[in-house]
């Protein structure tokens, strides 16, 4: 026994891993289990007291595909040939067949539209310069110009959406560049069809918009606070007696305790003023949505002016705790001016102060309405508004005349070229098409978990029975290795965030036969080594030996087609293939090195009969 | 318990049959193929499709009305799995995908006392539909030329070629039965979408892996058994290995059977594959891998030095 210390070991410690990563996912099925079992106000107290916990639960859980739990999957692909239109001028009819030809090539070829588009001006012998930036540019320079723009666009696109899907509110949405002009959009539980649609592919809408003064501000807050207070201490008042809450009343401000302001203060105690200027507020990520379901009431939305409106910063700010916080800007409704007369916008360094500043230039309607309001409101602040949210609110130093404006403050490069985006969002729309668009509806994402756990046990239990049937003992030590590499094939996935797809349990579930091959070649030829007359011991180390290159090179074979399925495959089909390739790994190290310590621990012991059926 | 003590069948003896035998069913499949076709899904013809649930049991003829009614008259409609739940599937495109909210309108609008609830919709464009369609093949070819590279490299060439043959073999017979198999009870769909092309290249993989033992044996039979003539050395290796080939075969097949009985109607189509595939698959293996491998050497006998 004590010779294979260190190999027991080894499993012993796969084994707490592979628990250790799939505790999360644990917690979060008992978590849900419990709160489902709750109503109403109990689900909501039982919310508030295990936050911390469904939260980290939910952070670090095997993740489902959507297949799973129903959502939506959207592929958007930014329609280059649009863009290129969008920039050309003097468009005429040599230009209409130009774009005619490069349209019907896009289609078939592989090549950027851009080289396309070169390629039919270089035919035809008519230099781009024609149509594109001016005269004295080279086909290179412009070609080089037209792949830069496109490329932009899709970080454009990106930004847009990625700000949108952040102001509609779903949980755990996930967008990501696919190639040069791809952008696939996740949105688990998710199915409302159309408003995704436009969601997603409306034209982006930049607005400049007055912040409402401070003092107007804060007294509009002040009212939804005493509503709020009055609202709950209603509803405490009947378990509470109305005396004690008199006493309370009288308290002074300074002294009173977190929960006493709490329930005095409900939306301060949500949205903490900025001292600096106190119509603005704070409120901290994870009360985000709570506020944004008050300020949503119809009580509350009363309270409000129709000339101010609430808008979010579009982006947290970190404080020193470590927690996000985001802004909640009080402006003027109606906007002052809108992006469409931005004519560029680009991120840079001033070279006097060497501070990172994003310029901007408009057209002459712009320049001229420009400088009417910022000569109108200069000291106050004007918020960046892009689909409703603000990426900045910079303060009006002077009258800017000529619309060339310069904007500061930016703390990194990074902030000033999100800014640079945001403008010309407004200026350049990014024209997006949807290319793919899946939606699987929950109640088939339960259908399709449950079929799938109903054929995985089922085909778990009729290999069991089988192996044990025909060879007994050991087929009982080949079933607990199986067992063993399910685990760790779950708990890998869970570790590297894989997810789970319907695909996904069908992978999962050949790896059970592929396991049980493993096996099944090694039991085979101990069985023909004990025929041929050697010891138990003997066939048994013959049997691993002679078993290994068939094994390997099967699992070999194997693992080549899952590593092409997952280059080729998209979404759900990555999903078996990954699954295929971990239980492949998984099932070596179970079958092979497990079983292996247990019939040399065995058969050490006590010189013990290991029967082979 | 064992099914098989020493066995002794002269497999190779009898591989004209196993040729006629192949080439029988894969005609058959090819006569399928070209008359009846496969049956593509969406993403690879590009289109709208529509699963529904509706509260209660409908005809597949009154969602046809409907159909026709709201402009998809050449939309596709077939009872999925349940009586109460209908795919509708055209290979239109429009502008902004709106093709799918019609035809939930047009629904809602016929059936106002039976609601329905949608299961799944997906909307692929034309480029997507061809690039899938490219992909798919790609991924198939590629796995075949990566596995007669790993096969000639650890064996020779000339059995990589032999592993290949049988997996083309498998690939194009299991393809033939789901063409002649689709739809032959209503409700039992077996198309080719991107699920179905997982289930090749995983039949695929799970055919080679047979074929990869017995060559093993082989090889390992050459060096101890070095006077035995090619073919008998051949039918020695798989009768030697003829209980673990059907043993895993057996229990892989069950397990796909499973998978194809409880998977539910969305692992339908590549339960199906599967099962055929490994049937197929354990059969190439002894028939037709080996076989290419002992007419090559046949062929060339005397000229070349039998190795593995």
């Amino acid at each position: 026994m004590r010779k294979y210390a260190g190999k027991i070991t080894l499993i012993a410690a796969a084994v707490a891993l592979s628990l250790y990563f799939l505790w999360p996912t644990y917690r979060d099925w008992s978590l849900h289990g419990r709160l489902r079992g709750l109503a109403g106000q109990d689900s909501t107290a039982f919310v508030e007291a295990n936050e911390e916990a469904i939260r980290a639960a939910r952070a670090k859980r095997l993740k489902l595909g959507l297949d799973l739990q129903g959502g939506m999957r959207v592929v958007l692909e930014v329609n280059v040939l649009k863009l290129l239109d969008d920039l050309a001028k003097n468009k005429d009819e040599t230009y209409a067949q130009i774009t005619a030809a490069v349209r019907e090539e896009a289609v078939r070829s592989e090549e950027s539209s851009v080289t396309l588009l070169r390629r039919e001006f270089e035919k035809r012998g008519i230099r781009m310069s024609r149509y594109y930036r001016s005269l004295r540019d080279t086909n290179d320079d412009i070609t080089a110009f037209l792949e830069d723009e496109s490329t932009k666009a899709i970080d454009r696109a990106m930004e847009i959406v990625r700000n949108r899907v952040d102001q509609y509110g779903v949980s755990e949405p996930s967008i990501q560049k696919l190639g040069g002009s791809r952008i696939i959009v996740e949105l688990p539980g998710v199915s409302r069809e159309a408003e995704v649609r436009s969601l997603l592919q409306g034209t982006a809408l930049l607005e400049f918009k007055l912040l409402k003064d401070p003092e107007i501000a804060f007294r509009v807050m002040e009212n939804i606070d005493k509503a709020l207070a009055a609202a709950t201490g209603a509803d405490t008042a009947r378990a509470d007696t109305a005396a004690s809450d008199t006493t309370r009343l009288d308290t002074p401000e300074g002294e009173m305790s977190r929960e006493e302001f709490a329930r005095k203060h409900p939306f301060f105690t949500l949205a903490l003023l900025d001292q600096r200027s106190p119509g603005e507020a704070f409120v901290a990520e994870e009360n985000r949505d709570e506020v944004r379901r008050i300020l949503n009431r119809e009580e509350i939305r009363r309270l409000i002016p129709a000339d101010l409106q609430f808008l979010w910063s579009a982006k947290p700010v970190r404080f020193q705790d470590g927690t996000n916080y985001f802004v909640l800007y009080p402006v003027k409704a109606s906007p002052e001016l809108t992006g469409g007369v931005i004519t560029t916008a680009r991120a840079t360094t001033d070279p006097g102060t060497n501070q990172y500043v994003v310029t901007m230039a408009m057209d002459d309607q712009g320049s001229r309405d420009w400088s009417r309001i910022t000569g109108a409101n200069i000291n106050k602040r004007i918020a960046i508004v892009l689909d409703n949210a603000v990426f900045s609110a910079p303060v009006v130093r002077s009258k800017i005349s000529g619309g060339n404006s310069q904007i500061e403050g930016m703390e990194s490069i990074d902030e000033a070229r999100l800014l640079e985006i945001v403008l010309k969002a407004g200026a350049l729309p990014a024209p997006v098409e949807i290319a793919e668009q899946r939606s699987v509806g929950p109640s088939l994402g339960e259908d399709s978990i449950r079929n799938g756990i109903l054929a995985g046990l089922a085909a778990l239990a009729i290999t069991a029975l089988f192996m044990v049937v025909y060879y007994s003992r050991a087929g009982t030590i080949a079933i607990a290795a199986l067992v063993f590499c399910v685990l760790f094939l779950i708990a890998v996935l869970a570790a590297f965030q894989g997810t789970l797809t319907l695909p996904g349990i069908a992978g999962i579930i050949l790896t059970l036969a592929v396991a049980v091959d493993a096996n099944v070649l090694i039991y085979e030829r101990i069985r023909e080594e004990i025929e041929s007359g050697k010891t138990l011991r003997a066939s048994i180390d013959a049997g691993y030996a002679k078993a290994w290159s068939a094994i390997l090179d099967s699992n070999i074979t194997t693992f080549i087609t899952g590593v092409i399925l997952y280059q080729f495959g998209t979404g759900p089909v990555q999903g078996f293939a990954l699954t295929l390739m971990i239980g492949i790994a998984a099932s070596m190290f179970s079958a092979i090195f497990i079983t292996r310590v247990v019939f040399d621990v065995i058969s050490e012991k006590s010189g013990a009969q290991i029967s082979f059926g | 318990m064992r099914f098989f003590r020493k066995t002794n069948i002269d497999f190779m003896g009898k591989r004209r049959w196993w040729y006629i035998i192949s080439a029988t069913v894969i005609g058959i499949g090819l006569i399928s193929l070209f008359t009846k076709g496969l049956d593509f899904g969406i993403d690879f013809l590009g289109g709208t499709e529509l699963v529904v649930r509706f509260e209660r049991d409908v005809e597949v003829g009154a969602i046809r009305s409907t159909m026709e009614r709201t402009g998809f008259g050449r939309a596709e409609i077939k009872s999925f799995g349940a009586p109460n739940e209908v795919l509708i599937r055209t290979t239109e495109q429009a502008e902004g995908g709106t093709i799918g909210e019609r035809m939930r309108a047009g629904l809602a609008a016929d059936f106002p006392d039976n609601p329905f609830t949608v299961l799944r919709e997906d909307k692929i464009g034309p480029k997507i539909g061809a690039e899938l369609r490219r992909d798919a093949v790609y991924a198939i070819v590629a796995s075949l030329v990566a596995i007669l590279l790993y096969i000639a490299f650890r064996f020779k060439f000339i059995y990589g070629v032999g592993a290949v043959v049988a997996l083309f073999h498998d690939v194009v017979l299991t393809l033939g039965l789901v063409s002649l198999f689709n739809g032959i009870v209503p409700g039992f769909n077996l198309e080719i979408d991107q699920n179905m092309i997982a289930a090749l290249l995983t039949l695929v993989g799970l055919s080679v892996n047979d074929t990869v033992v017995i060559f093993d044996r082989i090889r390992e039979n050459l060096k101890v058994h070095r006077s035995m003539g090619f073919v008998e050395l051949i039918n020695r290796s798989i009768n030697d290995t003829l209980s673990r080939t059907i043993i895993t075969s057996g229990s892989v097949f069950l397990v796909t059977l499973i998978l194809l009985i409880f998977g539910g109607e969305v692992n339908r189509g590549f339960a199906f594959a599967l099962t055929v595939g490994i049937s197929t698959g354990t059969y190439s293996t002894i028939a037709i891998a080996s076989a290419v491998v002992v007419e090559w050497y046949e062929r060339n006998k005397g000229k070349v030095k039998v190795t593995a």
